[in-house]
């Protein structure tokens, strides 16, 4: 797998030498803008997110830069190819994991993966050694022979991923890689996904999950309503949008009145989650919460800003899972 | 690499590619389509054949009622497979995101469409050749010329698969898939000239059960069976090839309406 992989630099770039460059994409269902004129690019070897809620547009971006999905308006470039003029060239050259795994029922893991590079234009013989090659490294092997239906929901993702990993693309478009996934099969996919990484392949990745953007992204933007709002490494998001420091208290239902008017009177700005309360101080600065030490009921803690404040800064609004 | 593949034209992988899938996938459950290959119509055949055939002394143009009999259900047979093949079937890949999948390799719908519909040219031979060595082998068809049943197996298989695609790409649920078996399938069964000659009908019915795809299969498939051919036969091929040519681009349409978003 590695020996292929490690090839993957030699990827064919735009003449500005980006991997993927998208210009001004905008994509209308009826009256609805689903995607209004966002411009980016991803440089080679780059892992870029889209982070964004449910209905950001990031999924209507991800196919029409697969070519799955025709543009209203703008340009995308794939590896020097004009997607909105050749949506089936582009195929060629890249992966994509979709947001439902898409898995063939009627077929076995291996047959899943062999059948995919045979119809991806592989030799019968090279798909075979490629299902191979690819099980192993996602640790399927003994999985081979099973039917899709019987491997647990972490197993189907990574053999997902796996599939767009047939071709040995150079560049590879995930939609939400790890959207329902228990933790340890989301670490699974991350520790394989920074694997790829270092092997060289360009990943454009969309997600809602900020820890992932963190985890994963060298770069990224934020989108909401079709729109990307900021972009930049994750520590540059969170410099410019993110308070430094943000105080998490958790208030038990009988204190959370006291509490609440602690934090108006001094004008602090808060957000409520369950029995969670994060704080935030004046000028994004370390919130003096001292007067609440003593009122029982009040544990306090403190963590950096993240994405996650990040996007609420931005739009006003959480960026939750559902 | 070649990326020099230009949009339009055919790319031949993608059709081969499919009905390799279908083939695979036929292999893992060959035990239970063999069955309705096989098992199904040779019941019904034999059923048929020597139950209803032993109280019909006489019929046009054949000199048996099984004679008459066999190439109409074999005809019919391969119909429900081709249907099959791309309605539920498809509906089920539609459903399940597999047309997705592969449309992230550098496939296009019209290549789906061609290769789900040679692979229910595939099926419709299969079940073909399957129930036309039985029946010969019953002595109900008894002329070389019984070899060119494998046209009208092939002209079913395509007319027949092409037109299941008009009801997978617009099913909401399977549900919606019983119209196929009740609006086109059994009418066509049974009103195609496969169990007694059309001429019996009613005058107005005639030119209906005519209209209908299956009517014309059989009427070559019968030519064949019984070793005479005339033009009409011909004519009954054309009207084959004129009717697909109008529903397969419109099951393209149909499904690039629910594919491509």
């Amino acid at each position: 797998m590695t020996n292929e992989t490690q090839q993957k630099n030699d990827v064919v770039r735009n003449p500005d030498g980006s991997v993927i460059h998208v210009d001004n994409i905008r994509k209308l269902y009826g009256d609805f803008v689903a995607v209004d004129g966002i411009s980016f690019a991803v440089q080679p070897g780059e892992t870029y997110g889209l982070l964004g809620p449910n209905g950001a547009g990031k999924t209507t971006t991800m196919r029409m830069l697969s070519g799955l999905s025709p543009v209203n308006s703008g340009n995308i470039i794939v590896a020097g190819i004009d997607v909105v003029k050749d949506n089936r060239a582009v195929r060629e050259v890249m992966g994509v994991v979709t947001q439902h795994d898409g898995l063939d029922n009627g077929l076995t893991v291996f047959q899943n993966l062999f059948l995919h590079g045979f119809l991806a234009g592989l030799s019968r013989k090279k798909s075979k050694a490629r299902a191979h090659e690819v099980l192993e490294f996602f640790g399927l092997r003994d999985r081979s022979k099973s039917n899709v239906y019987e491997l647990s929901g972490g197993m189907k993702r990574r053999l997902a991923i796996a599939r767009s990993m047939m071709t040995t693309p150079a560049v590879i478009v995930m939609d939400e890689p790890s959207t329902g996934l228990d933790p340890q099969s989301r670490n699974r996919v991350w520790e394989e996904l920074a694997i790829l990484k270092e092997a060289g392949v360009t990943v454009l990745l969309s997600t809602h999950y900020m820890e992932e953007a963190t985890i994963l992204c060298d770069r990224l933007s934020i989108m909401d309503n079709g729109k990307i709002l900021d972009e930049g490494t994750p520590d540059q998001m969170i410099e410019r949008h993110a308070p430094k420091e943000v105080a998490q208290l958790r208030v038990d239902p009988a204190s959370l009145r006291t509490v609440r008017d602690y934090l108006n009177v001094r004008e602090m700005s808060f957000r409520e989650v369950g029995a969670l309360v994060s704080v935030t101080g004046v000028n994004g600065d370390r919130p003096d919460l001292s007067g609440l030490t003593d009122v029982e009921g009040v544990r306090s803690s403190y963590r950096s800003g993240n994405l996650e404040d990040v996007f609420l800064s931005i739009t006003g609004r959480e960026l939750r899972d559902e | 690499m070649n990326l020099a593949i230009p949009t339009p034209g055919i790319r031949r992988r993608s059709v081969t590619g499919l009905w390799l899938r279908h083939a695979v996938s036929f292999v893992r459950y060959w035990k239970f389509i063999i069955t309705w290959v096989l098992v199904e119509p040779v019941i019904i055949l034999v059923a048929v054949g020597f139950g209803v055939g032993k109280l019909v002394h006489e019929v046009e143009g054949a000199p048996s009622y099984a004679e008459f009999m066999a190439p109409g259900l074999i005809m019919g047979n391969a119909m429900f497979h081709a249907l099959f093949e791309t309605s539920w079937n498809a509906y089920n890949r539609l459903d399940n995101d597999v047309y997705e999948t592969a449309l992230t390799t550098p496939i296009t719908i019209t290549e789906i469409t061609m290769g789900d519909i040679l692979w229910a040219v595939t099926r419709s031979v299969m079940t073909v050749v399957g129930t036309a060595t039985v029946a010969a082998m019953f002595c109900w068809i008894n002329h070389w010329e019984a070899i060119g049943i494998l046209i009208p197996a092939i002209m079913v298989g395509t007319t027949f698969g092409a037109l299941g695609f008009l009801f997978s790409a617009v099913a909401p649920h399977t549900t919606f898939l019983t119209l196929v078996f009740t609006l086109v399938a059994s009418p066509m069964f049974f009103f195609s000239g496969s169990f007694f000659p059309i001429s019996i009908l009613p005058n107005w019915v005639e030119p209906i059960a005519w209209a209908m795809p299956l009517t014309s299969a059989v009427h070559i498939a019968r030519g064949f069976a019984l070793g005479h051919l005339a033009w009409s036969h011909l004519w009954a091929a054309l009207y084959m090839v004129a009717l697909t040519a109008v529903i397969w681009p419109v099951a393209i349409f149909l499904l690039k309406r629910r594919l491509i978003k």
